[in-house]
């Protein structure tokens, strides 16, 4: 295979450091650059994490026990959700994402990283940017649009902060050595392009020059959900595209199929969104063309699924040592979940059934969670050790961390989406009183909120082992932390 | 993959494909409506909306309505939005058009808005002052939040009502206060004593009472969707519906002493919720934008280019809306 372009097959230098001298010199020399934006990125995005776990703690239980707290203007229901929401997206997400992406592109590149000053004032910005988004929010400025809430001037200073890091993105690969650009670049690449692109368009579209009526209501959820996929979804992808290759030690199966999955991601994903709008005041073609477009994402689905999975042939029981490659595959397999889930709530019969119910939240959370924010915990596991110098201390705390994230998210996802069947059709049955959808639903967001506070203790411990690696409290060795005890013939096997 | 530029101009190419074909196509297709009017150019829908309007609607989004409730009617094929009540046709992009911010939503946490100015009791039948006049102390119902509210007749019997009273006579009271508006009140009193309609797989009719949005209407309450009920169900959702799921927004309302006599706009509020002798609570100029916002959403009236169901209770006789036909349009 031709995937050799940028040192991708793949050993790891911990292990056979005798191997490629000046390769592993200068890796390490690249890692080292990064060092302190990349760690910056990650720093703010716990930070956010915590922040928005609390919150979505609880707007989840508000939500079933409407009495708490809310005399308090600013802790009213319809205030915290979507500092939810925006933590997790602008706060937590993006900025894991960035962290991620300026990590794999100075590797990819081959190139120490320049201007870090760049991405240090883009991250401190940035930062401002939801602190006052948040802020504005809670205290009454929402915009309304789902993922849009923040207020012109918080998204004025994130779009600053944007720019920032794009262009540092840019320079980058005026820098690069090597020919070959890998199948991770044109991820990280798209998804660094066509963020400011959507970003522009959305708030133009509907603050500065807003269009007419309903069209609003269509451009928001183009907006939400092309950030979705080709933002956060590209990120996740191209990060997937390069752990699982490289942590076993093997380059990706197929090249081709990796070409037709990222052109048929970028074309059919980005029509998808409209599906959202089904029997709504809207001319019937935009509908139906999302839900076609939904149809065909599962070519993209397919050809990564296919992909990945024959890259990890024969190599899935390497799943039980290495924390990375647990959560990225479960990542990427919960890509795969989450595109059958979204084609399945999009077909106009079902749709009736679960639009306006709780299944839409199953399906941001994963889209969100289950795919994009276990791939990016799967990369902080790799790339973490490799600024501060240390190893992760604990394979306990890894361990923990994984099942109750992969619990809660399972138990969320079956929750919202077996409650939201039952509230539609609750809702649809007109012989039935609407208090009834309401009463039906209930019970499943008690359940939600237990899963709540599985993936609450989750990122409380992943954060407590983040900040001992921050304080250099890490293991001091050249063995990489292994979720358990690794036999000789593994660990030396590659 | 060698070089940058087909990899550029295919990243740029696929979103711009998708930035002309789902935001730019449909600007040019529905993104410059009028309102329509007839041959006279004297019915004109919609009409321009009012500043209170406009600031109400943002009140809402502040505070999040939109995360549960949706401002949209689905045809009668999907959904059983009509049948509810909720409109007597699906919502077209037209009845938008004068929307600063268009709030579709895509949660029915709460019932749907589209129509709920429309549901609201028409002026004059809205109650006399003699409601007013005994705010504590109204005979049969809401004395305490405790005490459920009255089902209403047609309610089913697997629903929530089923923990209330389950004799049939409530309704009568029911009828008493003039349940005006309530899309409901046009068929209860009558039919829904006798059919308590458990087993009855609810066949044809759809106009029902099915859609009774909440089973009930208390002695001494203002009327349902009126402005004064509104703001008491603001202020405490379930000091009107014991099931409701709603928070309280106790914040747009402010507590202050009585001078000489009650303000008119004093909330009439019973049980625990009630002020202390010589304080009442009134509505801030944000909750009374708020309900503006809401008794002013209304799409009862017909459109051109939609048929509305006729029969569909969502306009009851007499209602602020001038439609007058529901027969469709065509």
């Amino acid at each position: 295979m031709n995937a050799t372009a940028t040192g991708i097959p793949l050993k790891e230098p911990a292990v056979s450091a005798v191997a490629g001298d000046t390769e592993q010199l200068e890796r390490a020399y690249i890692d080292a650059s990064t060092r302190v934006p990349v760690l910056m990125f990650y720093a703010s995005a716990m930070a956010w994490l915590i922040l928005g776990t609390l919150l979505a703690g609880f707007v989840s239980f508000k939500l079933h026990e409407p009495d708490l707290l809310s005399n308090i203007s600013f802790l009213t229901w319809g205030r915290v959700r979507p500092a939810h929401m925006n933590v997790m997206v602008y706060g937590w997400a993006s900025m894991a994402g960035i962290g991620t992406a300026i990590w794999l592109m100075a590797r990819l590149c081959r190139t120490v990283l320049r201007y870090p000053l760049l991405l240090v004032a883009g991250a401190c910005l940035w930062n401002l940017g939801v602190f006052l988004g948040i802020g504005g929010i809670l205290l009454g400025d929402s915009t309304g649009y789902q993922w849009l809430e923040f207020p012109r001037y918080a998204a004025i200073i994130l779009f600053v902060a944007y720019t920032l890091v794009a262009s540092w993105a840019v320079l980058m690969f005026r820098y690069r050595r090597g020919e070959q650009i890998y199948i991770t670049q044109w991820y990280l690449l798209g998804a660094f392009l066509w963020f400011p692109w959507l970003y522009t368009a959305g708030q133009l579209m509907l603050f500065a020059v807003p269009v007419q009526g309903v069209l609003q209501t269509a451009v928001g959820w183009w907006y939400a959900n092309n950030l979705l996929f080709l933002w956060f979804g590209a990120i996740a992808l191209g990060t997937a595209y390069y752990m699982i290759p490289k942590v076993i030690g093997r380059p990706v199966y197929s090249y081709h199929l990796a070409t037709i999955g990222f052109w048929t991601y970028a074309l059919f994903s980005s029509w998808t969104g409209m599906q959202r709008l089904i029997d709504g005041p809207f001319p019937a073609w935009m509908i139906t063309a999302s839900i076609a477009a939904t149809i065909l994402t599962m070519i993209p689905v397919a050809t990564v699924g296919l992909n990945h999975h024959m890259t990890m042939q024969g190599y899935f029981p390497l799943m039980r040592y290495s924390p990375t490659l647990r959560f990225t595959v479960f990542g990427a397999m919960s890509y795969t979940v989450f595109s059958v889930v979204g084609l399945l709530i999009s077909l106009r019969s079902v749709a009736s059934y679960v639009n306006f119910t709780q299944a839409s939240v199953a399906y941001s959370h994963l889209g969100l969670y289950a795919f994009f924010t276990m791939v990016i915990f799967g990369s902080m596991y790799y790339i973490v050790p490799r600024l501060v110098g240390r190893e992760w201390r604990y394979a306990s705390l890894i361990k923990l961390h994984f099942w109750a994230s992969a619990y809660g998210i399972g138990l969320m996802t079956l929750m919202l989406l077996v409650g939201g069947f039952s509230q539609g059709s609750s809702m649809e049955n007109p012989t039935l009183a609407f208090s009834e959808s309401v009463e039906t639903v209930l019970p499943y967001l008690r359940g939600r909120s237990l899963a709540g506070i599985l993936l609450t203790a989750s990122h409380f411990i992943f954060a407590y082992h983040f900040g001992l690696m921050l304080l250099g409290l890490g293991r001091t060795s050249t063995v990489p932390t292994f979720l358990n005890p690794v036999e000789a013939e593994t660990s030396g096997g590659h | 993959m060698k070089g940058l530029a087909p990899l550029f101009l295919g990243i740029f190419g696929t979103f711009a494909f998708s930035w002309v074909g789902l935001t730019v196509i449909p600007n040019w297709q529905i993104g410059h409506l009028n309102p329509q009017s007839d041959e006279e150019g004297t019915d004109i829908y919609p009409q321009p909306q009012s500043g209170m309007f406009e600031r109400g609607g943002r009140v809402y989004v502040a505070n999040g309505c939109v995360y549960c409730h949706s401002e949209q009617v689905r045809p009668e094929y999907a959904g059983a939005d009509i049948d509810r009540g909720w409109g007597n046709r699906r919502s077209a992009p037209r009845d938008y058009i004068f929307e600063r911010q268009v709030l579709l939503g895509k949660m029915r946490m709460g019932q749907d808005l589209a129509n709920i100015g429309a549901r609201a009791p028409a002026e004059q039948a809205s109650p006399s002052p003699t409601g007013a006049a005994a705010p504590a102390g109204s005979p049969a119902g809401g004395t305490s939040p405790a005490a459920p509210p009255v089902p209403q007749g047609a309610a089913p019997p697997a629903s929530p009502a089923a923990k209330q009273s389950p004799s049939s006579s409530p309704p009568a009271q029911a009828a008493s206060p003039v349940p005006a508006g309530s899309p409901s009140g046009a068929i209860s009193p009558a039919t829904s004593p006798g059919s308590s309609p458990p087993t009855a797989v609810a066949p044809a009719g759809p106009q029902t009472g099915i859609g009774a949005p909440w089973p009930i209407q208390t002695v001494g309450e203002p009327p349902m969707y009126s402005a004064a009920w509104h703001h008491v169900h603001l202020y405490s959702p379930r000091s009107i519906n014991v099931d409701s799921n709603m928070p309280s927004y106790r914040f747009l309302y402010e507590k202050r002493r009585t001078h000489e006599q009650r303000s008119a706009d004093a909330l009439k509020l019973t049980g625990a919720d009630a002020p202390p002798e010589g304080w009442e609570i009134v509505p801030t100029y944000d909750a009374k934008c708020l309900v503006a916002y809401m008794m002013a959403l209304n799409q009862s009236h017909s459109l051109k280019d939609v048929s509305s169901v006729s029969g569909a209770p969502a306009t009851p006789a007499g209602a602020a809306s001038p439609a007058p036909s529901p027969v469709p349009a065509k």
